[in-house]
């Protein structure tokens, strides 16, 4: 791995984490969420825009994870919820991936649609587990003995996971794994004859993809304390694609900008209606602006914001102040054809 | 058996409703390759238009004429406006545009009529017919003999006249639709306005039965198990699995949830079996997709590995 790699994130997160903790409750509130979504838009990135699996189930897998770590963080597992909402999640990502082996493109997503909704469906049906139509109400993480209960505790804790999902996701791109999703995403008869086992390999993408998105549920239901069935509902997959395609598909820093554009525009929008003192008619507005958002992306800017972010050159501008430059990063992105996913 | 029979006549009368949806869904796929997910957005624009036409004072046919025409605008504006500059787009954004669609004109009509359930203006009479002692409200009965009448028309139109069978050639190659002079960007706006419609007038006929609201347009997901069942590429397979679905899913909420109930009280802890009639139809989806991915109607496709 490149040190860049490693700096950069690190470097990013340390600041991150900094400027939360100074910014008061409401600004760690707003990190913590970005960084919750970003790990979730990663996951599916990883599933939708490196293997090319459309996932409609996105808030279900969340629902599982938040659902499990609820139950195990109740039981006083603490941190170790965690990971165990993770499996969770990555067994619940492989039974809806299980049609994949069969479908292909439309038809799995189609497929995954209906796990989305039959999931919802279990939310509210398996009382036991999920307190049904009332939702569960989630204690507060333990980690080494201190109760974590402030926006900015959580703030910290999202971030570091934000940057542990960063990394791995970086390194699973060059493995091996990571390549034979390319493959399997650009042509699967390709992909066989270079001696990819396929359905291993999409198994593993949503395996892998149902972990992260188990970890981001867990998040959400520590931080909402509750995890209730209408909160993971088909709007909230829609959301997750909305993230990875404005983002733009198949790139990381793309999820991370694709989150924090869609976690914060009702932000946004709810400012500017309480300025303008509309706010009766502030839901409608709020889902017309995404609505006109998405369609606008991805007719003129189907690439999304990471062409955009690479247009603005950054990496460039870095390299001109670094003394040993050697080769100036060229803009890898001009000559592509409109729909071609970048990475 | 008098039970029976009302929760099939109730089942045909929406499933007939859900079958001219998937028309236009399927429709819209053989023509474009387009999965329509906005569907549900026309669906419910459509019975706006009509209630607000008819508030303005125009009599009931006329309202819902005029509504129509209204839709297979909107429709054909979709396909020019946002459709066609992404005709080479991976299909998950073509999926996630149709989306965005649907989110917003569920939010402009938000904005407009609110988000309450509106009372939709009388467009049949009350009163029932009796039949065997199965009682019909007219609602019903108007409901299912227009859709069906208006669906096998349609199907009649995309059989035998020239305009069908420009469609169907656009529909089924079209390279070679072009090389004989076909113009296919036309057959294509003229098959998202023709879907449109239909649409517009599904959503005007459920909301004389169910009223008028934004959850009109959930209708959208649900014809998707239909298009699935009959096939995606299949017209009449659309208007048979619609037909299945609505008396599937009456039988479900009045036979199979109040059983699944008592067996759950008397072994379970869960008293509720909650939406049932809501998740057969995708569990039914799920089902006919590993064992049969082309439909029961559909032509053998390549989706499949």
């Amino acid at each position: 791995m490149k040190r860049s790699n490693l700096i950069i994130p690190f470097g990013l997160a340390i600041v991150a984490m900094a400027v939360s903790l100074m910014l008061g409750r409401y600004g760690a509130y707003l990190a913590h969420v970005v960084a919750i979504a970003a790990i979730g838009a990663m996951s599916l990135n990883l599933l939708n825009g490196w293997c090319g699996q459309i996932n409609f189930a996105q808030a279900a897998l969340l629902g599982v994870g938040a659902y499990a770590a609820g139950n195990f963080g109740n039981a006083g597992w603490d941190l170790f919820s965690l990971p165990a909402a993770g499996i969770a999640s990555a067994l619940a990502a492989v039974l809806i991936g299980l049609p994949a082996l069969r479908l292909r493109g439309l038809y799995f997503a189609i497929a995954t649609l209906a796990a989305q909704f039959i999931f919802e469906y279990l939310f509210k049906f398996a009382e036991p587990i999920t307190h049904g139509v009332s939702g569960l109400l989630i204690q507060p993480m333990k980690l080494f003995g201190r109760v974590i209960d402030t926006d900015q505790g959580y703030s910290v804790l999202a971030i570091f996971l934000l940057l542990l999902t960063w990394l791995f996701m970086t390194w699973i791109r060059r493995t091996d794994l990571g390549r034979a999703f390319l493959v399997v995403r650009e042509n699967e008869v390709v992909a066989r004859g270079m001696g990819i086992n396929v359905p291993q390999t999409k198994m593993w993408a949503f395996l892998i993809s149902g972990f992260f998105a188990g970890i981001a549920g867990a998040l959400m239901g520590f931080t909402a304390r509750l995890a209730h069935p209408e909160a993971f509902g088909m709007a909230l997959s829609v959301d997750y694609i909305a993230m990875i395609i404005v983002g733009g598909l198949g790139s990381l820093t793309g999820s991370l900008l694709g989150a924090a554009f869609v976690t914060l525009l009702p932000e946004v929008i709810q400012r500017f209606g309480e300025a303008f003192h509309i706010a009766d008619q502030l839901s409608a507005l709020r889902e017309m602006a995404f609505g006109l958002l998405i369609i606008l992306f991805l007719i003129f800017e189907p690439r999304g914001l990471s062409a955009i972010f690479r247009r603005l050159d950054v990496r460039r501008l870095v390299a001109r102040f670094r003394p040993h430059s050697t080769n100036p990063v060229r803009d890898q992105t001009e000559n592509q054809p409109k729909w071609r996913s970048v990475e | 058996m008098t039970f029976y029979l009302q929760l099939a006549v109730a089942g045909i009368a929406v499933g007939s409703v859900y079958a001219l949806i998937a028309i236009g869904i399927v429709l819209i796929y053989k023509c474009s390759g387009v999965v329509n997910f906005a569907q549900g957005a026309f669906v419910m624009l459509g019975a706006y238009f009509t209630f607000a036409l008819t508030r303005l004072g125009l009599v009931p046919v006329a309202a819902v004429a005029v509504a129509m025409l209204a839709m297979a605008l909107v429709g054909m504006l979709t396909e020019r406006l946002i459709l066609r500059p992404m005709m080479k787009a991976p299909i998950v954004a073509i999926m996630a545009v149709t989306l965005g669609i649907l989110i917003l004109t569920r939010a402009v009509c938000l904005a407009i009529w609110g988000p309450d359930q509106i009372a939709f203006p009388k467009l049949f009479p009350d009163g029932a017919v009796n039949i065997f002692d199965v009682f019909i409200t007219y609602n019903y009965l108007a409901a299912a003999l227009l859709s069906v009448c208006l669906s096998l028309a349609f199907l009649a139109f995309y059989q035998f006249t020239s305009i069908g069978l420009k469609q169907r050639c656009a529909a089924d190659n079209t390279r070679a639709a072009l090389a004989i002079g076909i113009h296919t960007g036309n057959q294509n706006s003229l098959a998202w306005s023709m879907s449109a419609a239909l649409a517009g007038l599904g959503g005007t006929l459920l909301a004389t039965l169910n009223g008028l609201s934004l959850g009109l347009s959930d209708i959208g997901l649900v014809a998707f198990p239909v298009i699935v069942l009959g096939g995606l590429t299949s017209l009449s397979g659309a208007v048979v699995a619609g037909l299945l679905l609505g008396i599937l899913q009456a039988f479900t909420d009045g036979v199979l949830t109040p059983l699944f109930e008592t067996f759950l009280r008397t072994y379970t802890r869960i008293y509720s079996a909650g939406a049932l009639q809501q998740v057969v139809p995708y569990l039914i989806l799920v089902f006919v997709l590993l064992v049969r991915p082309q439909g029961i109607f559909g032509r053998r496709g390549t989706e499949r590995l």
